[in-house]
């Protein structure tokens, strides 16, 4: 009952921010909307396409085709309905998680049940119960529902909304052990914005995992699915514009060359801004590698008997380092750590993460505001705030994986920090 | 024999090149009353089309240039300052503020892109004017605005070998005026480009140089072409700042006219005196010859001079009788203004208001031409308020690519009579790279001026010639059921955003500090586990620096 009434708040409470006189400055906010996802650039190519220009000749629109299809149809035929639709999309992926959460706490429990032999008798408390796992997916939902950066990002109708409830939807497909339903949309995801194409790791182990069976076979199986869809989106994308391949230039093109340095919340923007021009390739190679191959590797094997906190890292990994970052991204991945609420107690930089939050997520638009209305601040000031943004989320992220290799040493070795009898501490070796 | 045959030949030539290269030299004074004085000089030099290799007054760098490239027309206009057509009427020539290039190729360029480039480089070195800058980035191909003045085939696509580019930024200098001058039979030493001291006519309101070079038929049938050099300079001249309303030509130039140039074969100057029933005044010495032109409903006098009898130094002036009179000016029939709408550096458009003061509704191409740095955005287009608008008849748009394209919009509209249209389009300000901003980022960008092409009903303050027409006195009587005209609105200005210009080494080390923060914990959490250390008893401080010196000793 509980999940109805949360849904059909947080409906209303998006629905209604559409309406209110401020949706314009909502969607038009730098933090909200970027080149890559805002509701003006939707239009603009809608609206091109309509009038038989190539929307993608010019330098307006960086959606994929197909989205450009789906938002042409139904603008011409019921316009009226996008408000509607973008919250029932929003809330579609509350929903998502909430199921995605509720199998893992399934999944947890269940492997906690085959490792309880090799625990600590001394940690014995720390195993979840039943109640604590279901508390889990709540919170989720919660989280999703009510963070502000997704309601605001909802309420901008935004593309990130979309990508969102694809990304969604594959986790739980993944999580319900459908693998071509979790092929199919992360596919989709990725034709869309390109870094969701990270998440095929997790989702296969994850569908290996569920499916049991030869694990290789899962594997490949799941790649297989993946490619297959991921090409054909791409060849369909290229029958919707008449055969041609330009708008790939337009769309991945544009997410990788980073050539527009409008401002948000991420840290190429002003890098690139300031970048030396001979340097301009390294970097931007540089910071793509970082965002989309650096880590996947080694996290996958450091995590691979956890796929749901890997995925979850790198989405959060991914929407810190991705080109054109929004509030949406952000308040995905946030909306995925009440799954990990048991890890919460070994976190140490809870208080410090919240505080740089809660700061920068007010100066950020007070500084633009200085900066671009009144002319009193300069660039220097919200670059300083996207940086300090990053780095928080850069500290949540490396505690949130600190705190599960610390619960791991607990739940093995006991809760006590002793050698002997004499103090001791944990350290990495 | 055989030295009479070449006598005979060598007379037959030289009667020939005499008779294909002509050169006249024509001034136009109107007072725009009540505040400025429009003073046109042009200069037309025809010379019969071959590779000017044997040009006898046409100015055979610029002839090199155009049959090099082969360029079908071209115009270059170097203009300080902005024509107010409500307040001044229309111009002979108009021309937009800065530098402004076009030119149609001929059907045999393949590649009319780079042969456009090379000549605008070419150009550039020509004139000493930055046209170098001319690139994809800033030239765009008209559809519907601008249409060929000269004698081109017509069969083929013409607007395909159209270029057009406009630099508002370009500053009009000496150094325009100089090379310009030389490309004339008589450079300045005689005839009216004596006249041209830089020193004066750099002090006008608005001065413009131009270059015109265009294919005219020698015979009705065009058998035969001729190509059309004219080089013009337009001045208006503030009477506040020749300190009063009576002017001679030793107070606009600063000097007399020595007489005309001997290499000219006419040298005329007309003096519109159509506002001497309403301010009325005396010229001195008085004109050879007045002339009633009667033009589309309009009619004009004009006083004519014709400098070839004369081989004294002159000074041709005006005294008013009455010089406190207040005359409430009427607009021309079709006039318009542009400016930038918002405030801050995020968000904006730009309105381009159009009045149609006639009584019929006239049709006009209006072309706007944004650069790359300030995507408009179709979908925002309204006209008078509304984004359906039954006065668009046709709409052309071609969307702008960052550092490569400029946006391009063209929309035939037709105004209806008595009133004013609004064309409102939005933009969103780009932030460019640190090293894309010109020198005193924090000045302004200029945005070019639109053009507005119209097919005028009426000759009301129309002072173009004749598309057949070259000279002056083809305005006469020459009643026609259209004027075409090509007008350009005043340019405009904003300010894009700036990054801090001293910042590029602190950014580039804070942005990388910041990925290494997230590297380094990622790297020892995949690589290094976790163990217990144990940890001795608390030490003092003392001890610690002790141990630090300890370790070194080792």
């Amino acid at each position: 009952m509980s999940l109805v009434y949360k849904c059909v708040i947080a409906g209303l409470v998006r629905y209604w921010l559409i309406h209110i006189d401020y949706w314009q400055t909502i969607a038009n906010r730098v933090e909200i909307a970027t080149p890559l996802n805002s509701w003006k650039r939707l239009i603009e190519g809608v609206y091109l396409y309509d009038n038989n220009i190539n929307p993608y000749e010019g330098d307006s629109f960086h959606e994929s085709p197909l989205m450009l299809l789906f938002f042409h149809f139904v603008m011409k035929k019921t316009p009226y309905i996008l408000p509607l639709l973008f919250t029932i999309f929003d809330l579609t992926t509350g929903l998502l998680l909430y199921k995605t959460s509720k199998s893992f706490a399934q999944m947890f429990k269940e492997s906690q049940d085959k490792v309880k032999d090799d625990i600590n008798a001394d940690s014995k408390s720390m195993l979840l119960s039943n109640s604590k796992l279901n508390e889990a997916p709540e919170y989720v939902l919660s989280v999703y529902l009510f963070n502000p950066y997704s309601v605001l990002n909802c309420a901008g109708m935004t593309t990130t909304v979309i990508q969102n409830l694809l990304v969604a939807a594959s986790l739980w497909g993944a999580s319900s052990g459908y693998r071509i339903l979790a092929c199919a949309f992360i596919a989709l995801a990725t034709h869309q914005a390109l870094y969701p194409v990270l998440l095929i790791v997790p989702i296969a182990i994850l569908l290996a995992d569920i499916n049991k069976g030869c694990n290789k076979c899962s594997y490949i199986r799941t790649l297989l699915v993946f490619v297959l869809c991921w090409g054909f989106l791409i060849y369909f994308s290229a029958y919707i514009m008449d055969g041609s391949y330009k708008y790939v230039y337009n769309t991945y093109g544009f997410i990788l060359a980073v050539p527009d340095l409008k401002p948000n919340i991420g840290l190429f923007w002003y890098f690139f801004t300031e970048m030396f021009e001979h340097f301009r390739l390294l970097f931007v190679c540089a910071f793509q590698i970082n965002a989309l191959v650096l880590y996947i590797v080694p996290l996958t094997l450091r995590f691979k008997k956890e796929p749901v906190l890997l995925a979850t890292v790198l989405i959060a990994l991914s929407a810190i380092f991705r080109s054109y970052p929004c509030v949406g991204d952000v308040g995905f991945y946030l909306s995925l750590l009440p799954m990990w609420k048991h890890l919460f107690t070994f976190m140490q930089q809870k208080f410090i993460v919240g505080c740089a939050f809660i700061i920068t997520s007010a100066l950020g638009p007070t500084v633009w505001h200085l900066w671009i209305y009144s002319g009193s601040a300069n660039a220097n000031f919200f670059f300083g705030v996207t940086l300090s943004f990053a780095t928080a989320q850069i500290f949540l992220v490396t505690d949130l994986l600190f705190a599960y290799i610390k619960r791991e040493f607990t739940l093995k070795n006991g809760s006590s920090r002793q050698i002997d009898g004499k103090p001791a501490k944990l350290v990495l070796r | 024999m055989r030295t009479v045959f070449v006598l005979c030949l060598s007379l037959l030539l030289k009667s020939h090149y005499v008779r294909a290269d002509d050169f006249k030299e024509e001034i136009f004074i109107k007072p725009l009353p009540p505040t400025h004085l429009y003073v046109y000089f042009q200069f037309i030099t025809t010379s019969e089309e071959s590779s000017f290799e044997h040009s006898h007054l046409a100015s055979r760098s610029l002839g090199e240039v155009i049959s090099r490239f082969q360029v079908d027309e071209l115009h270059l206009t170097l203009t300080e300052g902005q024509w107010k057509h409500s307040k001044w009427g229309y111009p002979i020539l108009d021309a937009a503020p800065g530098a402004e290039l076009y030119a149609w190729f001929s059907p045999s360029v393949e590649d009319v892109d780079t042969q456009w480039r090379k000549l605008s480089a070419t150009l550039s070195g020509l004139f000493c004017a930055s046209l170098n800058f001319i690139d994809s980035f800033n030239t765009v191909v008209p559809q519907m605005a601008i249409w060929p003045t000269g004698a081109i085939k017509t069969n083929q696509n013409i607007t395909s070998r159209l270029r057009y580019a406009t630099l508002p930024r370009e500053i009009v200098c000496t150094e325009n005026l100089t090379p310009w001058k030389k490309l004339l039979p008589c450079e300045s030493s005689h005839g009216f480009s004596s006249l041209l001291n830089s020193r004066m006519i750099h002090n006008t309101n608005y001065h413009s140089i131009g270059v015109h070079v265009r294919k005219m038929c020698k015979v009705d049938n065009c058998s035969d072409i001729n190509i059309e050099i004219k080089q013009t300079v337009a001045l208006v001249y503030d009477y506040k700042i020749i300190d009063s309303m009576d002017w001679s030509f030793r107070k606009l130039f600063g000097q007399g006219l020595p007489g005309a140039c001997p290499l000219s074969s006419s040298s005329k100057i007309y003096i519109d005196v159509s506002s001497n029933d309403t301010y009325s005044f005396k010229l001195s010495p008085s004109p050879n010859n007045v002339i009633l032109s009667q033009r589309g409903g309009s009619d004009t006098m004009l006083a004519v001079y014709d400098i070839k009898s004369y081989n004294h130094m002159m000074n041709i002036g005006v005294k008013y009788d009455t010089k406190d009179k207040l005359l409430v000016t009427i607009p021309p029939p079709l006039h318009f203004t542009r400016y930038v709408l918002g405030y801050g550096k995020e968000f904006g458009g730009i309105v381009t208001e159009i009045t149609n003061n006639y009584w019929a509704p006239i049709d006009v191409v209006l072309l706007e031409n944004a650069p790359w740095w300030l995507p408009i955005q179709l979908s925002s287009l309204r006209i008078n308020g509304k984004a359906e608008s039954k006065l668009v008849k046709s709409q052309y748009f071609s969307p702008g690519r960052s550092r490569q394209k400029p946006y391009h919009l063209e929309l035939l509209l037709q105004l209806p009579p008595k009133s004013t249209t609004t064309v409102t389009i939005d933009f969103e300000f780009v932030f460019l790279k640190w090293q894309e901003y010109p020198p005193d980022a924090n000045h302004g960008f200029y945005i070019g001026s639109a053009l507005i092409s119209a097919n005028l009903p009426t000759a009301r303050n129309y002072t173009s010639l004749p598309i057949t027409g070259s000279t002056i006195d083809s305005i006469i009587n020459a009643s026609k059921q259209w004027y075409p005209a090509v007008f350009r609105t005043n340019g405009a200005m904003v300010s894009l955003p700036t990054p801090d210009f001293s910042m590029p080494y602190n950014v580039i080390c804070l942005a990388c500090t910041v990925v290494a923060l997230a590297f380094g914990p990622l790297h020892n959490i995949c690589t290094k586990e976790l163990v217990l250390k144990p940890v001795g008893s608390a030490i003092s401080l003392r001890q610690k620096i002790m141990n630090l010196f300890k370790r070194k000793k080792d």
